[in-house]
């Protein structure tokens, strides 16, 4: 690896580092201020709705503005799970993983099963970031796009790689062509999900396989050195 | 507990106008009274050593403070209230803490105020409110430092219970209502993982279950 490679290469992680640093001051910025006005909005307007038994059109009214909020909260709580980054600084790979798992099942109801190696140990915060946003791309492709049932990631640790397979029972798809449809990609392209995938994979010099084929679920493979 | 008597309430939430519409949306139900309501995090103990409320009802970052800080202190005291943690996070780390830290339940500020009021009833119906994703942790609960976890109030029942006393003559010896031990006995069976008298008595007789002489 050439001296320039090596410098940009180390830029790009400052750079992934820097984005959730970001994504964390804008999710606070959410939930100090609208979360909060929207929450005792809501609140006001339901006992106003009461209060109104003898004005029934207007009770109406109040209901439905209280019912438009809280679709609003709803969203918000959609953004704030998939851009509050999850402490990568504080916690070791396996809580922000399982995290990651069961708030993925409170959203979507769906189950995932969680095997993480006993001796995982920790991993550099680049590997960190990848390895969440990874493994997030992949549980939201599977409940979104593939209809699956049942997921299951697992993570274990080998001479200084760490591996994660995640599966679904989903309705599988042609990856060459998804992977090519989504080359693409600008800053305006609509898509990132498997190529970026594939990017933060290639940034730390990692390996990734997709096996799946319509009708026949998907299996997801990440190798990556722990300590990239 | 008699079902005319109106569920106590202390509230806590550094967002004061959280807390003013939480606070008249739950006046206004027929079976809840907010008995004190605070912004500020370190009256939240004084106020329910004042009060003694059913529930209290804890914003999960009060100022400077976190509510699973506090909420070792509130399960100290003889007469525990059932803690509901109201959070706007709903990830993994934030329901975690909030179990482990041993609160009866969690209720979302991206959700409905209608839901913090039903999970207010689930928690004094004796219900642990978490959503079905962190049974693991739930399972672990219930077996892992279960017997850490227990108020005083619930060791004094665990004592009783598993000296062969009934529901009704455990109310009679601690001057409580029957209502009010049953919803003692469900979350002791919860907390040590069990699901009947006869398990929770054994597990008294074994390692860590002598909880020492009940206290008047």
């Amino acid at each position: 690896m050439t001296e320039q490679t090596q410098a940009a290469g180390e830029a790009s992680r400052r750079l992934l580092a820097a984005g959730e640093r970001e994504l964390q001051r804008i999710v606070l910025d959410m939930h100090d201020g609208p979360v909060q006005d929207i929450f005792a909005a809501v609140s006001h307007l339901q006992l106003l709705q009461r209060d109104l038994t003898y004005e029934p059109e207007a009770a109406r009214r109040a209901g439905q503005a209280a019912a438009l909020l809280e679709r609003a909260l709803g969203e918000i709580r959609t953004l704030i799970g998939v851009f509050r980054p999850p402490g990568f600084e504080r916690r070791d790979l396996g809580a922000i993983l399982e995290g990651l798992t069961v708030q993925h099942e409170a959203m979507t109801d769906q189950p995932v099963e969680c095997s993480l190696d006993e001796s995982l140990g920790d991993c550099s915060l680049p590997v960190k970031i990848a390895l969440y946003r990874i493994l997030q791309e992949a549980l939201a492709n599977g409940h979104r796009h593939a209809g699956a049932t049942r997921q299951t990631v697992s993570v274990e640790r080998r001479d200084g790689e760490l591996r994660m397979v995640v599966t679904d029972n989903g309705r599988g798809f042609d990856s060459p062509k998804v992977l090519a449809r989504e080359a693409d990609v600008g800053v305006e392209g609509g898509h990132f999900g498997l190529r970026g995938i594939q990017d933060r994979v290639a940034m730390l010099g990692g390996r990734f396989a997709i096996d799946s084929a319509p009708g026949a679920g998907t299996v997801l493979t990440i190798t990556v050195p722990a300590d990239a | 507990m008699t079902n005319d008597r109106k569920i106590r309430i202390v509230l806590a939430d550094d967002h004061g106008i959280v807390l003013e519409g939480l606070r008249a949306l739950l006046d206004s139900e027929g079976d809840m009274e907010v008995i004190a309501a605070t912004t500020d995090g370190a009256q939240v103990l004084p106020l329910v050593r004042k009060h003694t409320p059913e529930v209290v009802v804890l914003d999960y970052e009060l100022g400077g403070m976190r509510a699973t800080d506090i909420i070792g202190d509130l399960r100290a005291m003889p007469d525990a209230p059932r803690v509901l943690v109201l959070t706007a996070y709903h990830d993994g780390e934030t329901i975690r803490s909030v179990l482990e830290s041993g609160a009866e339940g969690l209720a979302l500020k991206t959700a409905s105020p209608q839901q913090t009021l039903s999970a207010i009833r689930q928690v004094v119906d004796g219900q642990l409110v978490f959503p079905q994703a962190a049974r693991r942790w739930l399972e672990a609960r219930g077996t892992r430092g279960g017997i850490m976890d227990l108020t005083a109030r619930e060791r004094e029942v665990w004592a009783l219970l598993a000296e062969g006393l009934t529901n009704v003559q455990i109310a009679a010896r601690l001057s409580l209502s029957e209502n009010t031990v049953k919803f003692h006995v469900q979350h002791l069976y919860q907390k040590l993982g069990v699901k009947n008298r006869t398990e929770a008595a054994l597990r008294h007789q074994g390692p860590g279950g002598r909880s020492g002489p009940p206290r008047g």
